[in-house]
């Protein structure tokens, strides 16, 4: 199949994911937890509208823009945004992309974050530390449908207060969690991180 | 830097960020099998080498009673190597045994079988798989001519319907339960054969819960519901199998109505059962020690091989009989000779053309006959003189543990090659330290035949060091002091380059620069060979090339409940820990499971008044131990569950030395047991 990529012809194989065709930033894509289309930073130009790459299929005749003003715009405030709301100080992809795209998160002034967030410690093995947790939902995703299918990890609240949690808020411990910790492999910014790291 | 997780069979792999001499995290890289995926043991449990009782200096006792010094290397392996020789010299080579361990590498025990087979003289040379899948290989073997499992874990993924008899896969297997969830998920189907409601359950789309040990009644009933529906594949039977006819005629006995009876599980139910898995194309069989560890256990596995074959099952993709092994390295240390019956490669020791091929090999003639297993290896003390023993807890694996204690009282000599201290070690003669996989070099054998790369991530501490180490020089002195050959090899890769020479059929293409990458599957005869994924496409590795049913019968356990001991005591593992508990609770795996907790019915405990939480004792005819009892209706009425890893409360006090008559395997999942308050 042939579509057209930032103005050049290309060939893609049926199926193929836009982010197999196109150099952007990811956050949320993840090969093993089958996450998508939830970040919003893989954004790209299809025929004119905004999809996320990591969730669109190449389609004949497809006419893509992957790096346009507008995009780096819009990724650069995604990123402000997440600076703002979340420490990113163990996510240095992330640091250093809002670098690439000069970032300033300070001209949005102040808003409501997970920031001040307590981390949680409720097990032998790994921390639950939610103010450095940007809502990519690859933990719950790796816990669930993904990999273990264990659902021990679910999503809780909406917009800027959505955020991971166990089933009713319980302690690990309480629910079926196997601490296999492949939620806290894929993790990308180290809210959940193994206190041996700690 | 990528190596291979040292606890279960899955083989998989892992990458261990070392900082200041500590794991600090664990990844997984997104390669076969395992694809980034991890459970609790590999992720969080790799601290063992760091525990405070990691033996660290060699030592030895010059007689009984006195207690062990610290010694050198050097005097330690004289010591060892002149008690060795002069027990062959004064009772011959049947009173020793060598133990190579399935947790050490491949080289390792092909290092080790080859002491005992070239320089002592011996075939009594055997490991713990004896106490695991004995049973599964007698069954496959006899059946197929092989004893692997025949198709690779790839294949989940193209599997329809899973037949998963007495395995707890998503604790004792937890990466491979994932796998086979998720396709589930997917749409496939799964029956599961389990008296406890374990995960494999609860995700189950038919859950048979059989009473404990009726397994191969069930599966009788089955094979008989195929026959009688003609649901059996002709063309398949005709073409690749013989003694079809004998089977099916034995089969009479095992009605619905008397599977009924003997199982609990409703006739209509197995005949669902049996319909669903001869009329799905892609169903492949798993099975672990719900179906081996019984006195039946080879009967039962044959059950399950004669079940696959009537339905044209093994050969095929998405299909096949799969074994899962438990330990890292089982699938490595049968296939390198730690087995007293055949050589590397399984090559028989009392086949005369096989014998001749190693004696050339080795350059030492081998007696024909085959040496003794580990089970009874113990029951011939004293009569065997001296166990090399290497990575192995006998007093916390082997049942009945009173009887094993005084058979290791009896012993007059007992080496113990390990990389920390257990409940074995207070019985050592001479104690070699050994170097933790995160300290060496080497390759593991998957449960699906991989060979993957052990790779030295840690400097060993103290004077410990690897396994092979110890071994070749150990053989050097026995070597010096008995004039055999023993070539000095100059470490794991000049190991492995003669077991590709010892078997090119089975390991010539696999080179060390070629595991670089990923683990190759054997059969590999060549470098460019991909390594073979599904065995017995075209024909089984039998004299005849075709396969063979073995009519088994249905005899009950050993120990049945009676009004004294009213309960069926089961035995197996836990997420959080591995088998002794020497590797797993000397991590922080520990701290999420800290005590023994034995599983009992609600109704068992209302009756006996056992709240959840309790302190109870479990008691046997051999003896008790104490522990909490969980109140959980994963245990059906009348049987209670108690994992083996606690060595303050073993679980095998209890538990009972009837064996199997073909693989020798010991009885652990029936015992007839009551329960006691406290007070």
């Amino acid at each position: 199949m042939r579509l057209k990529v930032d103005g050049k012809e290309m060939e893609a194989r049926e199926g193929a994911l836009l982010l197999e065709l196109v150099q952007v930033p990811t956050l949320c894509h993840h090969p093993h937890t089958e996450t998508r289309g939830l970040c919003r930073l893989c954004l790209v130009e299809v025929d004119g509208r905004l999809s996320p790459a990591c969730a669109t299929e190449a389609r004949e005749g497809m006419e893509v823009w992957s790096d346009t003003p507008g995009l780096r715009a819009l990724r650069k405030t995604l990123l402000e945004w997440l600076l703002l709301t979340t420490d990113l100080s163990l996510a240095p992809e992330l640091q250093a992309l809002a670098l690439a795209l000069e970032a300033e998160p300070g001209r949005w002034g102040e808003v409501p974050g997970r920031k001040g967030r307590e981390a949680i410690e409720d097990n032998p093995f790994f921390l639950r530390d939610y103010a450095k947790c940007v809502n990519c939902r690859r933990c719950v995703d790796a816990c669930g449908d993904g990999i273990m299918g264990v659902y021990a990890l679910t999503l809780t609240g909406r917009g800027l207060l959505a955020h991971p949690t166990t089933p009713l808020d319980r302690p690990l411990p309480e629910t079926p969690c196997v601490f296999c910790g492949n939620c806290v492999q894929v993790c990308p910014t180290g809210a959940l991180r193994p206190l041996t790291e700690v | 830097m990528r190596t291979t997780c040292p606890y279960c069979g899955v083989g998989c792999q892992l990458e261990p960020e070392v900082r200041a001499g500590r794991v600090v995290r664990v990844l997984a890289p997104d390669l076969p099998p395992n694809h980034g995926a991890l459970c609790v043991k590999g992720r969080f449990g790799l601290d063992f080498p760091f525990s405070g009782k990691r033996l660290l200096y060699p030592m030895l006792r010059e007689r009984k009673g006195a207690p062990l010094r610290r010694v050198s290397w050097e005097e330690a392996l004289d010591f060892a190597a002149h008690r060795l020789h002069e027990t062959l010299k004064a009772h011959g080579p049947e009173a020793l045994a060598v133990f190579p361990s399935a947790k050490t590498t491949n080289e390792e025990v092909y290092l080790a079988q080859k002491l005992a087979r070239v320089l002592l003289s011996t075939h009594n040379v055997d490991h713990c798989s004896r106490l695991c899948h004995s049973s599964s290989t007698a069954a496959l073997s006899r059946a197929l001519g092989g004893a692997s499992m025949t198709n690779p874990l790839e294949d989940i993924w193209k599997t329809d319907l899973f037949l998963v008899v007495g395995s707890n896969t998503t604790e004792t297997h937890p990466v491979i339960a994932a796998m086979i969830k998720k396709r589930v998920r997917q749409g496939a189907r799964m029956i599961v054969v389990d008296p406890r409601y374990t995960g494999m359950a609860e995700a189950a789309t038919l859950w048979l819960r059989v009473r404990p040990g009726t397994d191969l009644f069930l599966l009788n009933a089955m094979a008989r519901v195929v026959v009688e529906e003609g649901l059996w594949n002709r063309a398949y039977v005709e073409e690749r199998t013989e003694g079809f006819q004998a089977w099916a005629e034995s089969l009479a006995p095992y009605t619905l109505e008397r599977a009924e009876e003997v199982t609990g599980v409703p006739g209509e139910r197995i005949r669902e059962a049996a319909r669903l898995y001869a009329t799905t194309e892609r169903a492949g069989a798993y099975w672990a020690m719900g179906v081996t560890q019984h006195t039946k256990g080879t009967a039962t596995a044959q059950a399950l091989v004669n079940l696959a074959l009537a339905t044209g099952k093994v050969g095929r993709e998405g299909a096949g009989l799969n074994p899962l092994r438990g330990q890292n390295n089982v699938q490595g240390a049968g296939d390198m000779g730690a087995l007293p019956d055949v050589l590397p490669g399984y090559a028989k020791v009392a086949e005369e053309e096989a014998r001749r091929r190693f004696e050339a090999f080795w350059g030492v003639p081998l007696s024909p006959k085959p040496g003794l297993r580990m089970t009874e290896v113990f029951e011939a003390i004293p009569e065997v003189k001296a166990i090399y023993l290497i990575g192995e807890d006998p007093m916390t694996s082997e049942p009945f543990q009173d009887h094993t204690k005084a058979q290791l009282e009896a012993l007059p000599f007992l080496i113990v090659q390990d990389i920390l201290e257990n409940e074995t070690t207070p019985f050592a003669d001479v104690v070699f330290p050994a170097a933790s996989f995160l300290e060496k070099e080497g390759t593991f054998t998957n449960t699906d035949r991989r060979v993957q790369r052990v790779r030295r991530v840690l400097d060993p501490p103290g004077e410990a060091r690897p396994d092979w180490w110890i071994t070749r020089e150990l053989g050097r002195r026995l070597a010096a002091l008995s004039g055999r050959p023993w070539p000095l090899h100059e470490g794991p890769e000049a190991i492995w380059e003669e077991i590709r020479r010892a078997l090119p059929g089975m390991m010539g293409g696999i080179s060390y620069r070629r595991l670089e990458k990923e683990g190759v599957r054997w059969p590999c005869p060549s470098e460019d060979h991909p390594g073979e994924a599904v065995l017995f496409r075209e024909r089984f590795n039998t004299p005849s090339g075709r396969a063979r049913f073995f009519p088994v019968d249905y005899t009950p356990p050993a120990e049945t409940p009676d009004e004294a001991y009213p309960l069926t005591l089961s035995t197996g593992r836990v997420l959080f820990h591995w088998h002794g508990g020497t590797l797993s609770r000397n991590s922080r795996l520990e701290a999420a499971y800290p005590e023994l907790k034995v599983e009992v019915n609600p109704r068992d405990a209302a009756r006996l008044g056992i709240a959840d939480g309790e302190r109870v004792f479990v008691v046997s005819r051999r003896g008790r131990i104490q522990a909490r009892a969980w109140v959980t209706d994963r245990t059906p009425e009348g049987v209670v569950y108690a994992p083996f890893h606690f060595a303050e409360a073993p679980a095998n006090r209890l538990t009972q030395d009837a064996l199997d008559p073909i693989s020798r395997i010991p009885e652990y999942k029936v015992s007839a047991v009551r329960l006691e308050k406290l007070d």
